[in-house]
Protein backbone atom coordinates (compact mmCIF):
# COMPACT_ATOMS: atom_id res chain seq x y z
CA UNK A 1 0.00 0.00 0.00
CA UNK A 2 1.25 3.44 -0.89
CA UNK A 3 1.21 5.68 2.17
CA UNK A 4 1.30 9.48 1.82
CA UNK A 5 1.17 12.18 4.45
CA UNK A 6 -1.17 15.07 3.58
CA UNK A 7 -2.29 18.17 5.45
CA UNK A 8 -5.76 19.69 5.34
CA UNK A 9 -6.25 21.46 2.01
CA UNK A 10 -3.80 19.22 0.17
CA UNK A 11 -4.80 16.85 -2.60
CA UNK A 12 -3.60 13.81 -4.38
CA UNK A 13 -4.40 12.53 -7.84
CA UNK A 14 -5.23 9.00 -8.98
CA UNK A 15 -4.77 8.64 -12.71
CA UNK A 16 -5.81 11.58 -14.88
CA UNK A 17 -9.27 12.29 -13.60
CA UNK A 18 -9.63 11.40 -9.91
CA UNK A 19 -8.66 13.93 -7.24
CA UNK A 20 -8.87 13.27 -3.51
CA UNK A 21 -8.67 16.32 -1.28
CA UNK A 22 -8.18 16.21 2.47
CA UNK A 23 -10.58 18.96 3.52
CA UNK A 24 -10.50 18.87 7.29
CA UNK A 25 -8.94 16.87 10.10
CA UNK A 26 -10.72 16.52 13.43
CA UNK A 27 -10.43 14.05 16.31
CA UNK A 28 -13.69 12.50 14.98
CA UNK A 29 -12.19 11.78 11.59
CA UNK A 30 -10.97 13.21 8.32
CA UNK A 31 -13.29 14.98 5.89
CA UNK A 32 -12.39 13.95 2.37
CA UNK A 33 -13.53 15.46 -0.92
CA UNK A 34 -13.49 13.37 -4.08
CA UNK A 35 -13.57 14.68 -7.63
CA UNK A 36 -14.14 11.87 -10.09
CA UNK A 37 -15.99 11.21 -13.37
CA UNK A 38 -19.71 10.67 -12.93
CA UNK A 39 -19.45 7.01 -13.94
CA UNK A 40 -16.89 6.23 -11.23
CA UNK A 41 -18.59 4.54 -8.31
CA UNK A 42 -17.44 5.84 -4.92
CA UNK A 43 -18.60 3.79 -1.94
CA UNK A 44 -17.71 3.69 1.72
CA UNK A 45 -16.07 0.31 2.10
CA UNK A 46 -18.41 -0.60 4.98
CA UNK A 47 -21.35 -0.12 2.61
CA UNK A 48 -19.88 -2.53 0.07
CA UNK A 49 -19.22 -5.08 2.84
CA UNK A 50 -22.78 -4.62 4.12
CA UNK A 51 -24.26 -5.12 0.64
CA UNK A 52 -22.33 -8.35 0.21
CA UNK A 53 -23.12 -9.56 3.72
CA UNK A 54 -26.84 -8.78 3.25
CA UNK A 55 -26.87 -10.75 0.01
CA UNK A 56 -25.40 -13.70 1.86
CA UNK A 57 -27.78 -13.32 4.80
CA UNK A 58 -30.74 -13.25 2.40
CA UNK A 59 -29.86 -16.68 1.05
CA UNK A 60 -30.51 -18.34 4.44
CA UNK A 61 -31.81 -21.90 4.66
CA UNK A 62 -34.14 -23.01 1.85
CA UNK A 63 -37.77 -22.49 2.76
CA UNK A 64 -38.45 -26.10 3.69
CA UNK A 65 -35.12 -26.62 5.45
CA UNK A 66 -35.41 -24.35 8.44
CA UNK A 67 -36.23 -27.11 10.91
CA UNK A 68 -33.27 -29.14 9.69
CA UNK A 69 -30.77 -26.32 9.21
CA UNK A 70 -31.10 -24.42 12.47
CA UNK A 71 -30.77 -27.26 14.98
CA UNK A 72 -27.89 -28.65 12.90
CA UNK A 73 -25.96 -25.41 12.99
CA UNK A 74 -26.72 -24.18 16.43
CA UNK A 75 -26.81 -27.38 18.44
CA UNK A 76 -23.39 -28.28 17.08
CA UNK A 77 -22.09 -24.99 18.38
CA UNK A 78 -23.82 -25.37 21.71
CA UNK A 79 -22.03 -28.65 22.30
CA UNK A 80 -18.78 -26.72 22.29
CA UNK A 81 -19.80 -24.86 25.39
CA UNK A 82 -18.68 -26.29 28.70
CA UNK A 83 -22.01 -25.59 30.35
CA UNK A 84 -23.82 -27.58 27.68
CA UNK A 85 -21.68 -30.69 27.56
CA UNK B 1 -55.60 -8.09 9.77
CA UNK B 2 -53.67 -8.87 6.60
CA UNK B 3 -52.29 -12.14 5.30
CA UNK B 4 -48.71 -12.62 4.11
CA UNK B 5 -47.02 -15.56 2.46
CA UNK B 6 -43.83 -16.18 4.46
CA UNK B 7 -40.67 -18.00 3.43
CA UNK B 8 -40.59 -20.39 6.38
CA UNK B 9 -43.95 -20.44 8.13
CA UNK B 10 -46.58 -20.61 5.39
CA UNK B 11 -49.32 -17.98 5.40
CA UNK B 12 -49.45 -15.78 8.49
CA UNK B 13 -51.61 -12.87 9.50
CA UNK B 14 -50.38 -9.59 10.89
CA UNK B 15 -51.76 -6.31 12.15
CA UNK B 16 -50.94 -3.32 9.99
CA UNK B 17 -49.53 -1.54 13.07
CA UNK B 18 -46.91 -4.26 13.47
CA UNK B 19 -45.22 -3.56 10.12
CA UNK B 20 -41.74 -2.06 10.24
CA UNK B 21 -40.99 0.67 7.76
CA UNK B 22 -37.46 0.79 6.30
CA UNK B 23 -37.59 4.20 4.61
CA UNK B 24 -34.34 3.57 2.69
CA UNK B 25 -34.53 -0.22 2.45
CA UNK B 26 -31.36 -2.16 3.22
CA UNK B 27 -28.08 -2.05 1.27
CA UNK B 28 -28.51 -4.39 -1.73
CA UNK B 29 -32.26 -4.46 -0.97
CA UNK B 30 -33.11 -0.79 -1.35
CA UNK B 31 -36.63 -1.50 -2.65
CA UNK B 32 -37.59 -3.60 0.37
CA UNK B 33 -39.34 -1.09 2.59
CA UNK B 34 -41.80 -3.13 4.64
CA UNK B 35 -41.06 -6.08 6.92
CA UNK B 36 -42.78 -7.96 9.70
CA UNK B 37 -40.69 -9.46 12.49
CA UNK B 38 -41.66 -13.04 13.32
CA UNK B 39 -40.67 -14.59 16.65
CA UNK B 40 -41.20 -18.33 17.09
CA UNK B 41 -40.64 -19.75 20.58
CA UNK B 42 -38.78 -22.84 19.39
CA UNK B 43 -36.26 -20.69 17.49
CA UNK B 44 -35.75 -18.00 20.16
CA UNK B 45 -33.82 -15.74 20.33
CA UNK B 46 -33.86 -15.68 16.51
CA UNK B 47 -36.11 -13.12 14.89
CA UNK B 48 -37.27 -13.59 11.29
CA UNK B 49 -37.46 -10.41 9.23
CA UNK B 50 -40.03 -11.28 6.57
CA UNK B 51 -40.34 -8.98 3.57
CA UNK B 52 -43.91 -8.01 2.71
CA UNK B 53 -43.08 -7.56 -0.97
CA UNK B 54 -41.22 -10.83 -1.60
CA UNK B 55 -42.22 -14.01 0.23
CA UNK B 56 -38.83 -15.55 -0.61
CA UNK B 57 -36.95 -12.82 1.29
CA UNK B 58 -36.68 -13.50 5.00
CA UNK B 59 -33.62 -12.53 7.03
CA UNK B 60 -32.62 -14.36 10.19
CA UNK B 61 -31.56 -11.97 12.92
CA UNK B 62 -30.51 -11.94 16.55
CA UNK B 63 -30.71 -9.25 19.20
CA UNK B 64 -27.17 -7.83 19.24
CA UNK B 65 -26.91 -8.67 22.94
CA UNK B 66 -27.47 -12.36 22.14
CA UNK B 67 -24.46 -12.32 19.83
CA UNK B 68 -22.32 -10.19 22.16
CA UNK B 69 -23.58 -9.40 25.68
CA UNK B 70 -21.23 -6.39 25.88
CA UNK B 71 -22.26 -4.88 22.55
CA UNK B 72 -22.13 -1.08 22.44
CA UNK B 73 -24.18 0.72 19.82
CA UNK B 74 -22.81 3.51 17.65
CA UNK B 75 -25.62 5.06 15.61
CA UNK B 76 -24.85 8.19 13.59
CA UNK B 77 -26.84 11.36 14.17
CA UNK B 78 -28.23 11.08 10.62
CA UNK B 79 -29.49 7.55 11.30
CA UNK B 80 -30.97 8.61 14.65
CA UNK B 81 -32.87 11.36 12.85
CA UNK B 82 -34.34 8.88 10.33
CA UNK B 83 -35.33 6.62 13.23
CA UNK B 84 -36.84 9.52 15.20
CA UNK B 85 -34.65 8.61 18.18
CA UNK B 86 -32.95 11.17 20.48
CA UNK B 87 -30.26 13.04 18.55
CA UNK B 88 -28.08 14.09 21.46
CA UNK B 89 -27.01 10.63 22.66
CA UNK B 90 -26.90 6.96 21.71
CA UNK B 91 -30.36 5.35 21.67
CA UNK B 92 -31.29 3.13 24.60
CA UNK B 93 -33.84 0.34 25.03
CA UNK B 94 -36.02 2.68 27.10
CA UNK B 95 -36.34 4.91 24.01
CA UNK B 96 -38.12 2.01 22.32
CA UNK B 97 -34.92 1.07 20.51
CA UNK B 98 -34.18 -2.48 19.44
CA UNK B 99 -30.98 -3.58 17.67
CA UNK B 100 -30.76 -6.82 15.67
CA UNK B 101 -27.82 -8.38 13.85
CA UNK B 102 -28.50 -10.14 10.56
CA UNK B 103 -27.36 -13.77 10.59
CA UNK B 104 -25.54 -15.48 7.72
CA UNK B 105 -25.15 -19.22 7.44
CA UNK B 106 -21.96 -20.68 6.01
CA UNK B 107 -21.89 -24.07 4.28
CA UNK B 108 -24.62 -25.34 6.56
CA UNK B 109 -22.23 -25.66 9.49
CA UNK B 110 -21.71 -22.30 11.09
CA UNK B 111 -23.43 -18.99 11.55
CA UNK B 112 -22.19 -15.43 11.87
CA UNK B 113 -23.90 -12.20 12.87
CA UNK B 114 -23.23 -8.82 11.27
CA UNK B 115 -22.36 -6.66 14.27
CA UNK B 116 -20.81 -4.00 12.03
CA UNK B 117 -24.19 -3.04 10.59
CA UNK B 118 -27.05 -3.79 13.00
CA UNK B 119 -30.70 -3.27 12.11
CA UNK B 120 -31.81 -0.55 14.50
CA UNK B 121 -35.51 -0.15 15.13
CA UNK B 122 -37.71 2.39 16.86
CA UNK B 123 -40.51 0.13 18.06
CA UNK B 124 -42.68 3.16 18.90
CA UNK B 125 -42.65 4.74 15.45
CA UNK B 126 -42.03 1.40 13.65
CA UNK B 127 -39.14 2.91 11.70
CA UNK B 128 -36.04 0.84 11.03
CA UNK B 129 -32.77 1.00 9.14
CA UNK B 130 -29.44 -0.73 8.89
CA UNK B 131 -27.04 1.46 10.87
CA UNK B 132 -23.58 0.87 9.41
CA UNK B 133 -20.92 1.65 12.00
CA UNK B 134 -18.14 4.06 11.14
CA UNK B 135 -15.67 2.38 13.48
CA UNK B 136 -13.96 -0.98 13.19
CA UNK B 137 -14.98 -2.21 16.59
CA UNK B 138 -17.17 -5.12 15.52
CA UNK B 139 -17.00 -7.71 12.78
CA UNK B 140 -19.48 -8.14 9.95
CA UNK B 141 -18.97 -11.88 10.51
CA UNK B 142 -19.08 -12.31 14.27
CA UNK B 143 -19.28 -16.04 15.14
CA UNK B 144 -22.48 -16.86 17.02
CA UNK B 145 -21.22 -19.81 19.00
CA UNK B 146 -22.87 -18.58 22.17
CA UNK B 147 -26.28 -18.27 20.57
CA UNK B 148 -29.27 -19.30 22.67
CA UNK B 149 -27.13 -20.26 25.67
CA UNK B 150 -29.28 -18.27 28.06
CA UNK B 151 -32.71 -19.30 26.70
CA UNK B 152 -31.60 -22.92 26.33
CA UNK B 153 -30.56 -23.02 29.97
CA UNK B 154 -33.76 -21.37 31.13
CA UNK B 155 -35.75 -24.22 29.67
CA UNK B 156 -33.39 -27.16 29.88
CA UNK B 157 -30.94 -26.63 32.73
Amino acid sequence: MLVLRRRAGESLLIGDDIEIELLELTPQGAKIGIRAPRETIVLRKELKITREQNAQAARGPASGDLGKALPGIFSQQLKNFPSNR
Amino acid sequence: MTLVQTKYFGTMSYEDESVFDFPVGLPAFEEERRFVFIEIAEHAPLVFLQSLSHASLCFLALPVSSADPDYRLAVSVEDRAVLELPLEREPRPEDGMLALALVSLHDGFSATANLMAPIVVNVRTRRALQAIRMDRRYSHQHPVRQLTIAPVCEGAC
